[in-house]
């Protein structure tokens, strides 16, 4: 059908909109020689960065903490000394205002260059230096998008300077780019907006078109009704237990609240990196131990799996001082910080040993990013002998996968990371938007993976869980039942959908489905398959 | 007005980075004093954020901080708070 294009959908919630395709930004005009004089360049210098600085004000009211923050940086730089002195010489050379406050701009930037520290300050310095040059040439940047209507955004993809600016026209979104785990993305799932990302044809579609997007059928459709879009399954709500246990991932007190609102049965992942990553010097095991029991004590009835800290130097730990790498994912990060921090994984665990005791929960403790059984072996030890946990590690790199049977009576469970097995198994960076179709949990390669990690695990009395974005995917979580694993870990608002689907079915049931997965011999089959598997 | 001198070590595990710059400049420009960084044979006045981060100055690393006041307490208090924006 040419009136369809595929892409990967967001989220369960269809739409039908008109399109409006943000087209890539209007070429600025070349610098030149000024023909009004130094004054009246000035003045309207002055005038356009006061219209930037307006704009900075806008985009921060409508962004999230950190993106506001990087707002307010780039406003100060509006007003810096430094580059106004460097514009001001410009000027008096006889620089049009673009070409002088574009050579200021491009002088600091030419100064951080070559510093990885600076690198995303570079890019900050030049969106600014273009927002400037366009306001003196009467481009307009911002998107502009219409306030009222049914709006469908196409383009390549949307960083968070674009999103800050969606309105509540916008119902849906479709991009060229981007994966199911871009900022666009998150986004849209977060806010409920219909969205098909990665999806190859979207320069065909054009401005004022109706189309329908069907983030369920990982589709858009040209001229589609929404009676078109393909239906979510139902799976009926019901108070028979899950398959397998249904648990929640969390990562503050507050998300903990909210998990035990649901019919999760415990936590399938505490990240406690949140306690970590605004500290400027380490918490005491006091203060630590306060924050845990906190958390514990506010979960869902049954086990918690607290994960021990997963940062890396792209997500650093203020104080414990990490080195830039060229590769942050492929670096010291998660268990391997045991080298150098061993105290800090220490006092962590002894810290949710004293939460353990105070709140009487119990708790499970697993570490990321292992590779070999030594290090499972290690962490073991480690753990057992500062409290009283059942023991695990997170299963992340192809290398641990494939000897899942010789951890049989090293740890007690692993838990299936599929985000970063994922990203490590197709060696494909989960920041790049344009490999975001590699990621997609329905690739076979990840599902044989997954089949052979659970039978392992299951020969070596090992329990299985799986805490990565896919287990809240229901008809994904049905098909990881089949796949013999033992448990598995949602997002708070997926756990009641996850556990209704896995209620609906016996054993027998998912393991027809798991092998109509494991028959798909390419992604979008695999998942038709199962659909089909499960609506039958 | 005497200048009043004094070292403060960068801490912060990315070194001068953009927040602590631009804290360092919010501080100047409301004390209304002049002040001077001067590292590795170079003088950078404090009024810019861009040119203090220009500097590049690693985690670890000392710079002599200048400071043009009547009061040389206040003037050490100003290093003092310097100091503490460079503690990451």
């Amino acid at each position: 059908m040419s009136n369809e294009l595929k892409g990967l959908g967001v989220g369960l919630t269809a739409a039908v909109g008109t399109v409006h395709v943000v087209a890539p930004a209007q070429p600025l005009p070349a610098w030149g020689k000024s023909t009004l004089g130094a004054a009246a360049e000035l003045d309207r210098l002055k005038t356009a960065i006061a219209a930037v600085t307006a704009d900075m004000d806008a985009l921060a009211a409508n962004a999230d903490a950190t993106t506001a923050e990087i707002f307010e940086a780039m406003k100060m730089w509006l007003e810096d000394e430094g580059l106004l002195e460097i514009a001001q010489e410009h000027l008096d050379e006889g620089s049009d205002a673009a070409g002088a406050i574009g050579q200021a701009f491009n002088a600091f930037a030419d100064m951080f260059v070559g510093d990885d520290a600076f690198e995303e300050r570079i890019a900050d310095l030049q969106d600014l230096s273009r927002r400037i040059q366009a306001s003196l040439a009467g481009i307009k940047m911002s998107l502009d998008l219409p306030q009222s209507g049914q709006i469908v955004l196409v383009g390549e993809d949307f960083s968070p300077a674009d999103t800050a600016q969606f309105t509540p026209a916008i119902v849906g979104v479709v991009t060229r780019a981007g994966g199911p785990t871009s900022h666009t993305a998150i986004i849209c799932r977060a806010r409920s907006i219909a969205a098909v990302v990665s999806v190859a044809d979207a320069g065909n579609l054009t401005d004022g078109q109706s189309i329908l997007v069907d983030p369920v059928g990982d589709r858009v459709v040209i001229g589609g009704a929404l009676s078109q879009a393909t239906k979510p399954l139902e799976f009926a709500e019901t108070d028979a237990a899950p398959l397998i246990p249904v648990r929640s991932n969390i990562g503050t007190a507050a998300d903990a609240h909210t998990a035990a609102a649901t019919k999760a049965n415990g936590v399938g992942l505490f990240r406690t990196e949140l306690l970590y990553l605004s500290a400027a010097s380490q918490p005491s095991v006091e203060q630590q131990a306060a924050s845990y029991a906190e958390v514990l004590a506010a979960a869902p009835a049954g086990p918690i799996v607290v994960r021990t800290i997963d940062a890396g130097s792209d997500k650093p730990v203020p104080f414990l001082n990490m080195p830039h790498e060229e590769n942050p994912s492929l670096g010291v990060r998660g268990f391997r910080l045991i080298v150098e921090h061993r105290q800090f994984i220490a006092d962590q665990l002894v810290s949710l040993e004293a939460a353990r005791k105070q709140t009487g929960r119990e708790v499970w403790v697993m570490a990321p990013m292992i590779a070999t059984v030594d290090e499972a072996a290690e962490f073991a030890a480690l753990a057992r002998s500062l409290g009283q946990f059942k023991v695990g590690i997170m299963i992340e790199t192809p290398a641990i996968s494939m000897q899942v049977d010789r951890l049989a009576g090293v740890v007690d469970f692993v838990s299936i990371g599929t985000n970063d097995l994922s990203q490590y198994l197709f060696a494909a960076d989960r920041m790049n938007p344009a490999l975001g179709a590699l990621l997609n949990p329905w690739q076979p390669g990840l599902i044989r993976m997954l089949a052979k990690i659970g039978a392992d695990g299951a020969a070596a009395g090992v329990s299985v869980g799986v805490c990565g974005e896919s287990a809240s995917d229901p008809a994904f979580a049905v098909v990881l039942a089949g796949l013999g694993i033992t448990s598995v870990s949602a997002s708070p608002s997926q756990v009641n959908v996850v556990t209704n689907a896995l209620a609906s079915v016996t054993k027998e049931q998912a393991q027809a489905v798991a092998a109509a997965a494991l028959a798909g011999t390419d992604a979008a089959t695999a998942k038709a398959n199962v659909l089909a598997a499960l609506a039958s | 007005m005497a200048t009043f001198t004094g070292t403060v070590e960068v801490l912060d595990p990315i070194g001068m980075h953009a927040r602590p710059a631009g804290q360092i400049v919010k501080l100047v420009k409301e004390a209304g004093v002049e002040v001077v960084f001067h590292y590795d044979s170079a003088e950078t006045k404090a009024n810019s954020a861009l040119r203090l981060m220009a500097m590049k100055v690693k985690t670890g690393e000392v710079i002599t901080v200048a400071v043009e006041h009547y009061d040389e307490a206040a003037a050490n208090a100003i290093i003092a708070q310097i100091q503490d924006f460079l503690k990451g």
